[in-house]
């Protein structure tokens, strides 16, 4: 099966020129090694319903439930990963499509974990397009990345000018209450995201690099006292996105604190960023929560319901 | 004299002029705006993120080498195409620094200081690149973000692509330097220490990034980005980021 021209292009990034061994189980790429999921939203009558779905093992989503109290309209898929976390040569892709004056939420089922790796890299490919009118919240679970290992994702978003998203993610240094050399113990992170119209340039791209030979991961001004960070990107029209910026109170305590953050603009007026440090993943789920609930109240007019208590 | 005392000193003219301006655009004193900025120190210093030389140290040395990974690649990027007469291509490298600055008061220094300094090069020499480069942010064309502008002007001036990244890199800590003096507990000796010790580091920043593209540019620096969006939100302030 031939690798997604997308997917493929990741294998050429820089950053991942050490990494190219095979490894010494299925070979990487291979079948049973390339997960894929496509989910599209549309509207029907008042609510909005997962009309299309293909998924690839390891990646699977069942179907969309409604259980969203503050929004009954609203599809909810989880994603699964049926293989227990990425491996080495794992490459996967997902699509996600919410049509025209359709919502939906996609989150994952537990975190994700990057499994540690002797050979070869993991590579992920997501495309988000959301059209006119329409709103997603795409908040995958925290990434774990392990000790040694590698892991690349490029997330290319193509937003309509009255389309709302939120989407981020959340990171993890590594398994840190497992082992001292876990805390940036992986070998290499990159994630990069792009926005766009359709058929335009792009508005905002960003691309987060950490290598294992980073001498700075513990200067004040990077992650010295914290192992946890967040970047979620609010992309809304600028009338909305200033109300949620206004609404958001950042959070910098000098004495102490369990986590900091705060609302910046995006360029191009696409939208908001929160960033977000801490050092469990509890506090920084709480600056994220606290951010994601001014933003449904803003964007959709509905409130959040009180997280789940497994979450 | 003989002959070739004459040929060595009309060769060393051009390099000596050019020497000469270089230190006047890398001057602290250039009129481009560059004392409004602290380069989120001053958030830093209200969060103790900096709290004394040695943080201010390495909060410098974190700039620098963000610096060079980001605006460095589209500095340099700019550079070889204002030598090549690409215009083209300087605007390319333009917007791919624009729509990768994160925070309203970043993007006001960017574009601010970009456009001062292109006005300013105009009014005291001939920068016909650069003329361009302004007709084409007034138009709205391009956003006119300061590394790109600093890098056609140091091109037109002849500067080697090395030698205006040095000037780039200084012109960053100065003004966090210069803002340190302003905001905090710290004498000229210090902060001096600290700008010499700071060259240190230009060549490898400078090897590090030289032959990256355009989309390679990258950061990782989350509670400097926690910073920038904390200024915009304080009430007491000297600085405009």
């Amino acid at each position: 099966m031939p690798l997604h021209e997308l997917l493929g292009r990741l294998d050429e990034a820089r950053e991942l020129s050490p990494y190219h061994t095979e490894p010494g189980q299925m070979r990487a790429a291979g079948p049973g090694k390339i997960g894929e999921l496509r989910l599209g939203f549309s509207r029907r009558g008042d609510r909005s319903v997962l009309h299309d779905l293909y998924r690839v093992a390891p990646l699977l989503v069942q179907r969309a439930l409604y259980w969203d109290e503050g929004m009954p309209e609203l599809p909810i898929c989880t994603i699964i990963s049926v293989g227990g976390g990425i491996l080495q040569g794992d490459r996967y892709k997902i699509d996600i499509t919410v049509e025209e004056g359709a919502c939906a939420q996609v989150i994952s089922q537990g975190a994700n974990r990057i499994h540690q790796m002797d050979a070869n890299y993991a590579s992920q490919h997501q495309s988000v397009t959301v059209g006119a009118g329409a709103y997603l919240e795409y908040l995958p679970d925290f990434t774990i990345p392990y000790r040694g290992s590698r892991f690349i994702n490029q997330t290319d978003i193509v937003l309509d000018e009255t389309g709302i998203l939120l989407y981020g993610e959340m990171m993890m240094s590594g398994r840190k209450h497992h082992h001292a050399d876990e805390r940036f113990g992986f070998d290499l992170l990159s994630m990069a995201v792009s926005v766009r119209r359709a058929d335009g340039p792009v508005l905002f791209t960003e691309k987060v690099l950490i290598e294992k030979s980073d001498p700075t991961i513990d200067f004040a001004g990077v992650m010295k006292g914290f192992d946890t960070f967040a970047n979620i990107m609010c992309l809304a029209p600028p009338k909305i996105a200033a109300r949620i910026q206004e609404r958001f109170e950042p959070h910098f305590e000098t004495e102490a604190p369990r986590a900091i953050s705060g609302v910046s603009k995006l360029p191009n007026a696409v939208g908001l960023m929160l960033r977000v440090v801490g050092i469990e993943t509890h506090d920084v789920r709480k600056e994220v929560r606290r951010f994601w609930r001014i933003v449904r109240e803003e964007a959709r007019g509905k409130p959040l319901p009180t997280e789940q208590y497994w979450r | 004299m003989d002959a070739g005392d004459d040929t060595i000193r009309s060769a060393a003219v051009p390099n000596m002029v050019r020497l000469g301006r270089l230190l006047q655009f890398s001057d602290s004193t250039l009129p481009v705006g560059a004392f409004a900025f602290s380069n989120g120190l001053e958030s830093a210093l209200q969060t103790e993120v900096v709290t004394d030389p040695a943080s201010l140290r390495e909060y410098v040395e974190l700039i620098l080498r963000q610096s060079a990974r980001m605006d460095g690649i589209a500095f340099l990027h700019a550079h070889r195409a204002a030598m090549n007469g690409d215009h083209d291509a300087i605007l390319v490298a333009d917007r791919a620094i624009w729509c990768r600055r994160v925070g309203e008061e970043q993007q006001l220094m960017l574009a601010r200081m970009g456009k001062k300094l292109a006005e300013l090069a105009l009014k005291i020499g001939p920068f016909p690149r650069l003329e361009r480069w302004l007709g084409d942010i007034k138009s709205g064309a391009t956003p006119g973000c300061f590394p790109v502008g600093q890098a056609i002007a140091l091109a037109e001036l002849g500067a080697p692509e090395s030698e205006a990244f040095v000037v780039h890199q200084y012109g960053v800590a100065s003004m966090i330097l210069s803002a340190a003096v302003r905001l905090m507990r710290i004498d000229h000796l210090d902060t001096q220490r600290i700008l010499f010790a700071a060259q240190d580091r230009v060549a490898d920043d400078y090897h590090a990034v030289r032959a990256l593209g355009l989309d390679e540019m990258a950061v990782f620096a989350p509670i400097f980005d926690v910073l920038v969006a904390h200024h915009t939100t304080t009430r007491v302030r000297l600085f405009m980021n």
